[in-house]
């Protein structure tokens, strides 16, 4: 298993060693320390999900309502503390609390009704979508203390603020998956979760508390992203579950499950986010760059699909 | 008279491994020959072979005298072959009718499904094959099994076959359908149809076969007539020794309970199960597939906890509502589907192993991965199981090396009540041996072993006493010294209904 | 009896029930509110979404055959823009019209090909085009409409007998796929690979093919469902609704079709569209915040894979 996961690191690594190199070479703006600590800024929110994420598909399974997660607890923040009132930490606290919440409601779904995961969080996403969308009335709220913004804008020991937080986020992911009992009921469960039972491994608890850290991680990019554009509206976050899947699965993690690595979605976001920023930097607009990820993505795939076909199963 | 279809001096291997060498085999039309062999025999290959699912390394296949390559499977069933598969390759979720003619439906003038004709002929096949209240309408994954059977033969039938393979055909049905399939069978051979059968039942061989063939290891041992044959002589061809010389089985003085299990019930499965099991001894359990052997073992398990009933270890009554009930209480369980239960296949060794205890090697929360290692490293040194090392995924091993990483696994738990699902299925002689040694080994040392076996020699010959189950019930109890292939077998086959159980059934 | 027994193997169920709920919502809110079953109204309805019906059929053949599509609104929205590219440059108008059968059909089979034969999953394989195409399609045309559509373009504002031609379409195309897919090999060859590909291929069916062949026409659909909804206003927005894919996918599986493959029918699938549209309607003459329909439709769906759960268990 492992060498599958080092031969596709390997793979992703040439490649981000490839992208930045034609990256430098068209832009000479792009190799600077200005430039890249900006493009992790920007990188944080979809990294800050991936990381559970990971968890998620390894399990086998997927979460669509990441996204609508997000949209919705950036929507609570304005509610609670412009017209409930309330100070502005309580309001981030209940957010991120309502994000738990949504997540653990999929987890529920998912392990006591065994509604397959695509299904049911296709259906929350709309749920959660819709709730952000029936709460908000299409009505931003803006004007948040200045304090607030260090979190999205400002610095920490010369790093962005919320880069301190996703080194968090992702140094405990690295650890649970890689060290723990945890993390390997999660693999076990990708790999054969019907085994992971007969052993007597708590299948069930474990992917409950995947599919709540993942709510809980999503309400946590929602407050980072509300803190960086100091607004909040009901289509925040639109989308991004595809960003993060493409993601963790350009990172060599199976969407089959039972394969993968936290630090393979670490290099398969910088990947993307360089592309990104290369492509723009080098007059590339925008949207053009998703095209580019999506190529990406069906390469990876590919080479990995070829190379585990050479390796003896 | 020349044969319809004929295997000549076939040899296969995969990879390494020489699965046949130089196998013949022949078949008339208006025959049912069987085909015999322990596990890994080479049947299976064999009829993969002959249906052109695999091609033959050397060797050649005739139909009608004829030299034939096939292929693919569509070719040979072109040519009128067809397989009733053990595993029953169907379509769950749509309709008997549609199963049998998926593939060549029969259509109307415009190119279209004719669904009223096929339905129509369906319903023809189905009451060739005697089940008239089969509906051809019902979903297939609403059928039981024998009616799933009934809808594969008749899908063989739909394609004209000539030639009929059943592997295995009545490992999952209770006796009142072998009776009806047998019946069956007899009718086709009448209509001409050539009928390869594969089985382990020998009553079922002398009833029904009119030849006989032999596989071991690979090779063709003998073609008889069924009638110049008799079992002992069928049994010795298929294992090549004497049954006790295969079975290692040593006396072990039977030691204090360990478990105790009284009125166990799993509503609608099993029924009023009551028992118990010493140390050292071997309890085997005998019954056929769907008797609730394999249900009782899971329900002490506690995969599906019981309905009612007790379960006592050494004495304590333990609650046992999930898998870690049981295994807190000192119960082991080898599951009989190694590859989707017992192991999780591409994960190393040295993963497997630990998985049952995996809490027992965490502090705070961190696997011990040194103490892991050596766990494992012991476990391959303990069980000899080659593996290049305890990283090695355990998919890569063989069978038999599987299962002793999986005897491991659960040996790591330190189990007092150990229970085996039929822990030799498809795995080499070697290794079985090793197993059923390990088997007594472990029973010296005090842990009590129940086994669950379908092959009535390993049951005969390993176990001290030998608890026979029927319908979800105990029907017999039989100790070592009673126990005849005879004496057993009669109790699994019994279909007496005393009418005051049936009360206190549903 | 041939059509009472076909019901009973068939998902026929979720179907009535559809209907039921159709009718019922359009009994209720036309009480509240008698403007929301005016002539008007529904036309507005229909006309406005049996895009998402049409599409919806092409999904549901996906998803019978065991696999998902989740790039087919960026497709309809690429599709679309072709098309009206082709009319404003001066290309005939039928020509305008095919092009996106073709092109559609051209590209999912490419799809298809990579989920049967490079054995990308297909969550992973049309995620990519997902992107590829959105972000085509905006960098192609930096978001800017097109407008300047000749006149005769407009196939979707036309009508047959009084009837709007998008209802003739969603009508039409939903028969037709029923009818194949029950009457023809190759429809029950969808089913019998999306039920169980290993039987399929002992039964002499080559699940690769089928599965190259179902997106074939599956972007062949999205082609019709890209015209339907290029030529229903005077300007073509370069952009589909947000989430287009999703509420596409939400009405194959409302209608019917198991997301595990090898059940379902078009019929439920085009229903559900039209209970969704309806359902978008309804809140506006009830005087419900349209902003709240997302969440009625979320509560919708999952009441529906619950109840849906909860029939297979006890059926088994």
């Amino acid at each position: 298993m492992t060498r599958i996961l080092i031969r596709h690191e390997a793979i992703l690594g040439i490649l981000f060693a490839v992208a930045l190199f034609v990256m430098a070479a068209q832009s000479d703006r792009f190799l600077t320390t200005a430039n890249l600590l900006n493009q992790a800024r920007l990188m944080t929110e979809v990294g800050l999900i991936a990381i559970p994420m990971t968890f998620v598909i390894v399990t086998g399974g997927i979460d669509l309502s990441v996204g609508s997660i997000l949209g919705l607890c950036a929507i609570l923040v304005g509610v609670f503390w412009q017209n409930a009132g309330l100070p502005l930490p309580a309001a981030i606290g209940l957010s991120l609390l309502a994000g738990t919440a949504a997540g653990f409601a999929n987890g529920l779904i998912i392990t006591r009704f065994r509604v397959p995961p695509l299904i049911a969080t296709l259906a929350t996403l709309a749920l959660y979508r819709g709730l952000a969308e029936g709460i908000s009335q299409a009505r931003s709220v803006r004007g948040y203390p200045e304090w607030f913004a260090v979190l999205g804008r400002g610095e920490f020991l010369g790093i962005p603020t919320q880069l301190w937080l996703f080194a968090l986020v992702a140094l405990a992911g690295i650890f649970l998956l890689r060290f723990t009992a945890f993390g390997r009921t999660t693999y076990a469960i990708g790999n054969s979760e019907a085994a992971a039972e007969f052993s007597g491994l708590p299948v069930e608890r474990t992917k409950l508390l995947i599919y709540t850290a993942s709510g809980f991680v999503s309400a946590l990019a929602a407050i980072v992203f509300v803190s960086r554009v100091s607004t909040t509206r009901s289509d925040m976050g639109n989308g991004i579950e595809l960003e993060v899947i493409t993601a963790v699965v350009l990172g060599g993690t199976s969407i089959f499950g039972g394969r993968g690595m936290v630090i393979g979605t670490l290099i398969g976001l910088c990947l993307m986010q360089i592309l990104q920023n290369g492509l723009s930097l080098s007059g590339v607009r925008g949207d053009g760059t998703t095209v580019v990820i999506g190529a990406v993505l069906i390469v990876a795939v590919l080479i990995s699909n070829i190379l585990g076909r050479f390796s003896n199963d | 008279m020349t044969p319809i279809l004929e295997l000549k001096n076939i040899s296969k291997a995969f990879g390494p491994v020489k699965v046949l060498t130089g196998v013949d085999f022949d078949l008339y039309a208006g025959e049912v020959h069987a085909l015999m062999g322990e596990n890994g025999a080479g049947k299976s290959t064999m009829i993969r072979i002959a249906s052109g699912d695999h091609r033959a390394d050397e060797g050649e296949i005739r139909l009608d005298g004829e030299p034939r390559r096939f292929a693919g499977p569509r070719e040979a069933q072109a040519e009128g072959i067809a397989v009733v598969h053990q595993e029953l390759l169907l379509f769950p979720a749509l309709s008997v009718a549609e199963n049998v003619f998926l593939g060549h439906q029969p259509k109307t003038a415009g190119g279209f499904v004719d669904w009223a004709r096929m339905r129509r002929e369906a319903r023809e096949l189905l009451d060739r094959l005697d089940c008239p209240n089969l509906d051809v309408d019902q979903r297939v994954s609403k059928l039981s099994v024998a009616d799933r059977q009934r809808v594969e033969i008749a899908r063989a039938l739909s394609r004209n076959a000539r030639v009929l393979i059943m592997d295995e055909p009545t490992a999952a049905l209770a006796e009142a359908d072998v009776r009806r399939l047998l019946e069956v069978i007899r009718r086709l051979r009448a209509d001409g149809v050539g009928i390869v059968y594969v089985s382990h039942r020998m009553n079922e061989i002398f009833e029904i076969a009119d030849r006989v063939t032999v596989l071991r290891d690979g090779r063709s041992i003998g073609t008889s007539k069924v009638a110049d044959v008799t079992e002992g002589s069928l049994v010795s061809m298929m294992v090549g020794r004497d049954i006790h010389q295969l079975f290692p089985k040593v006396d072990i003085p039977r030691g204090e309970t360990r478990l105790e299990v009284s009125g166990l019930s799993l509503a609608g499965v099993i029924e009023d199960i009551s028992f118990d099991l010493h140390a050292g001894e071997i309890l085997g359990i005998a019954g056929l597939v769907g008797s609730g052997r394999t249900e009782l073992a899971q329900t002490i398990f506690g995969v599906t906890p019981a309905t009612a009933g007790e379960i006592r270890v050494d004495g304590a009554p333990r609650r046992i509502a999930s898998v870690r009930d049981a295994i807190a209480a000192g119960i082991a369980y080898v599951p009989e589907d190694r590859g989707l239960h017992g192991l999780v296949r591409p994960q190393p060794l040295r993963e497997n192993v630990s998985m049952a205890i995996l809490d027992r090697l965490t502090r705070y929360a961190v696997v011990d991965t040194g103490r892991e290692q050596r766990l494992a490293s012991e476990a391959i040194e303990r069980f000899s199981i080659r593996a290049r090392d305890a990283r090695q995924r355990v998919g890569q091993l063989s069978g038999g090396n599987q299962q002793k990483v999986v005897l491991a696994k659960w040996l790591a738990t330190d189990p007092k009540v150990l229970i085996l699902d039929e822990p030799t299925r498809g795995i080499d002689i070697g290794a079985k041996t090793e197993i059923h040694r390990l088997m007594g080994e472990l029973a010296r040392k005090g842990l009590a072993i129940l086994m669950i076996s379908s092959e009535l020699p390993e049951v005969l010959g390993m176990s001290d006493r030998i608890l026979v189950m029927r319908e979800g019930r105990l029907s017999a109890i039989v100790d070592r010294k009673d126990a005849t292939p005879d004496s057993v077998g009669a109790a699994m086959m019994q279909t007496r209904r005393e009418p005051a159980a049936a009360g206190g059934a549903r | 009896m041939s059509r009472r027994s076909f019901h009973a193997v068939s998902s026929l169920g979720q179907e009535i029930l559809l209907v039921v709920v159709i009718l019922a919502l359009f009994a209720f809110v036309g009480a509240v509110n008698p403007r929301f079953v005016s002539e008007n109204n529904l036309t507005s309805i229909f006309v406005g979404n049996a895009y998402i019906a049409v599409a919806a059929i092409g999904m549901s053949l996906v998803i019978v055959s065991g696999n998902i599509d989740v790039s087919i609104g960026a497709l309809i929205g690429v599709l679309a823009v072709i098309s009206g590219l082709l009319v404003t440059s001066g290309y005939p108008i039928w020509v305008a019209w095919l092009a996106p059968l073709l092109i559609g059909s051209a590209i999912n089979a490419l799809v298809g090909c990579l989920i049967a034969f490079a054995r990308v999953p297909s969550i992973i394989a049309t995620l990519a085009m997902l992107s590829i195409l959105s972000g085509g399609l905006i960098t192609f045309t930096g978001g800017r409409w097109i407008s300047g559509l000749p006149a005769g373009y407009q196939l979707a504002q036309f009508r047959l007998l009084g009837v709007p031609s998008p209802v003739w379409f969603m009508v039409g195309m939903t028969i037709v796929a029923a009818l194949l897919m029950r009457y023809t090999a190759f429809g029950r060859s969808v089913y019998a690979v999306g039920s169980n590909p290993e039987a399929a291929r002992a039964s002499g069916i080559s699940p690769s093919s089928v599965v190259v062949r179902v997106f074939a026409i599956h972007g062949a659909i999205a082609g019709v469902a890209a015209v339907l909804f290029a030529t229903q206003l005077q300007v073509i927005q370069s952009t589909t609704p947000v989430g287009l894919e999703l509420v596409i996918i939400t009405a194959s599986v409302v209608g019917g079709v198991s997301i595990l493959g090898g059940v379902g029918t078009v019929v439920g699938s085009t229903l559900a569209a039209i209970l969704f549209a309806a359902i978008g309607s309804s809140l506006i003459f009830l005087n419900v915040s349209a902003y709240w329909l997302r969440a009625v439709q979320g509560v919708l769906i999952l009441a529906t894979v619950l109840a849906d759960m909860a029939r297979r268990r006890r059926t088994g």
